[in-house]
């Protein structure tokens, strides 16, 4: 399955949303959604930080279909040019026809670990039982969302609104997430022992190594650790 | 607007594809996925934590309420979502120098696909076709993807030093430790944030500055 690479899954979502207007704010449904989003930018940090096993993912609504700009330049164009009894028409029709979509979409893609089971299901329920409210929030304006009472409901819908990916690339790696993050916090506390430690005399390096190697308890995935979405540093 | 998450940016390219040839960009890509040494050129750029291609045919977008219009479009579409890090130029150029004709296999059904060198058209090609992301999250905003490779090894590699030291005597120690370093030379490095760490960051930081009385409320 194209979703899946290893331990890690592509989630790619669009969830129509519905063409209605908030009456007391005079805003379309989608921009609601959009305004709602803009604003998580602006809190402490992303609420996705509380769904376990998110590496990375991105939200953004998809108003319409494009279509490439690039004018002329096609075969017939060129005949046209040269031999004026090449029917225009004939030009016109190699030009890139114009697309619209009926819909806008709520488009949620994240890359997430799955485990061996590949099984995404769990990750959903998952999310809806650590940020309901903030799901709720933005799903609410989208179609047949209505009908998401619980985890169980949220990740069967999610999954209807879900599209296959053709080729899936982990450029990364695929460990559970809180591995990565304790991989990370290791990798910073050791360069920096490293440097702090230069040139000490044996017994003196040998002792403090092993009282850095109690300090982060490399066994512990829960603390010390770096937490999702730290952006800052002591 | 939101398209940078600490070292990660957020690319998102939707672009036109015959419907009647879509089939061949889905072979093109299963064959890839069948012969891992096909995709040999993007293992290159290291600077890519996750890519993906999404191919949706023109009669695929969800549907999932009856009283939701069915689309009725004219083409198939393909979605591109990369997670990179560094500059918009700096990745758009890689792809370029590094897997010009890789690239071109991945897009070339696409409408109007420009190719990917020279790299001016391509350049407009992508810019015309990408949308920005409203919400980016990235768990680890400090971190490059070739640091979360990295962080792997280091740990692997300290936790096998520390069990062949415990009963090692100290010039045994000293002669590992030594070691140890040189071999993690190429992966061990201080991460630092980045000017801005991500769209949420930047406006934490501005608040709290704001709050100490370092901005002027009535200009922010």
């Amino acid at each position: 399955m194209g979703n899946l690479s290893g331990n890690a899954y592509a989630l790619t979502v669009l969830s129509p949303i519905k063409p209605g207007i908030i009456a007391d704010e005079q805003i379309a449904y989608a921009d609601k959604v959009r305004s709602i989003l803009q604003g998580w930018n602006g809190l402490p940090n992303s609420p996705m930080t509380a769904v376990p096993q998110t590496y990375l993912c991105r939200y953004f609504v998809l108003d319409n279909v494009y279509t490439e700009s690039q004018p002329g330049g096609s075969a017939p164009d060129t005949l046209n040019d040269w031999l004026p009894v090449v029917p225009d028409w004939l030009r016109r029709a190699a030009m890139p026809a114009h697309d619209q979509l009926k819909s806008r979409y709520l488009v949620f893609s994240a890359n997430v670990y799955v485990g061996p089971s590949g099984d995404i299901a769990p990750y959903l329920r998952g999310m809806w039982q650590a940020i309901r409210k903030e799901v709720e929030s933005i799903w609410q304006y989208c179609y047949g969302f209505d009908e998401v009472k619980d985890a169980d409901g949220f990740a069967a819908y999610i999954q209807r609104c879900a599209l296959p990916a053709s080729l899936f690339f982990v450029g990364s790696n695929d460990e559970p997430l809180p591995e990565q993050l304790k991989a990370l916090y290791i990798k910073q506390q050791f360069a920096r022992f490293a440097v702090d430690n230069q040139g000490l005399p044996t017994a003196t390096l040998r002792q403090n190594f092993q009282a850095f190697m109690k300090q982060i308890a490399p066994h512990e995935l829960a603390t010390p650790t770096w937490e999702p979405g730290k952006y800052r540093l002591p | 607007m939101s398209n940078i998450a600490g070292k990660a940016y957020a690319m998102n390219v939707i672009t036109p594809i015959r419907w009647y040839t879509a089939w061949l960009n889905k072979l093109i890509f299963w064959v890839a996925l069948q012969r891992p040494a096909t995709l040999k050129g993007l293992i290159t750029l290291s600077l890519i934590h996750y890519a993906r291609w999404v191919i949706i045919g023109r009669d695929q977008f969800p549907h999932v309420h009856p009283s939701q219009p069915r689309e009725t479009l004219k083409y198939s579409y393909m979605l591109f979502f990369s997670n990179f890090n560094g500059s918009w130029d700096q990745y758009v150029d890689s792809f370029t120098f590094a897997i010009p004709s890789g690239l071109d296999m991945f897009w070339k059904w696409n409408v109007r696909y420009s190719k990917s060198v020279s790299l001016t058209p391509f350049h407009k090609y992508i810019r015309y076709n990408q949308l920005d992301t409203l919400h980016y999250y990235n768990a680890y905003p400090l971190a490059t993807s070739n640091d979360v490779k990295s962080a792997r090894i280091v740990k692997a590699k300290l936790l096998d030093f520390d069990s062949a030291t415990r009963d090692a005597s100290d010039d045994d120690f000293a002669k590992q430790y030594r070691t140890l370093l040189r071999d993690l030379q190429h992966d061990l490095g201080d991460m630092y944030p980045t000017p801005i760490v991500s769209m949420s960051a930047y406006q934490v930081e501005r608040r709290q500055r704001w709050h100490e009385g370092q901005l002027d409320g009535s200009k922010h």
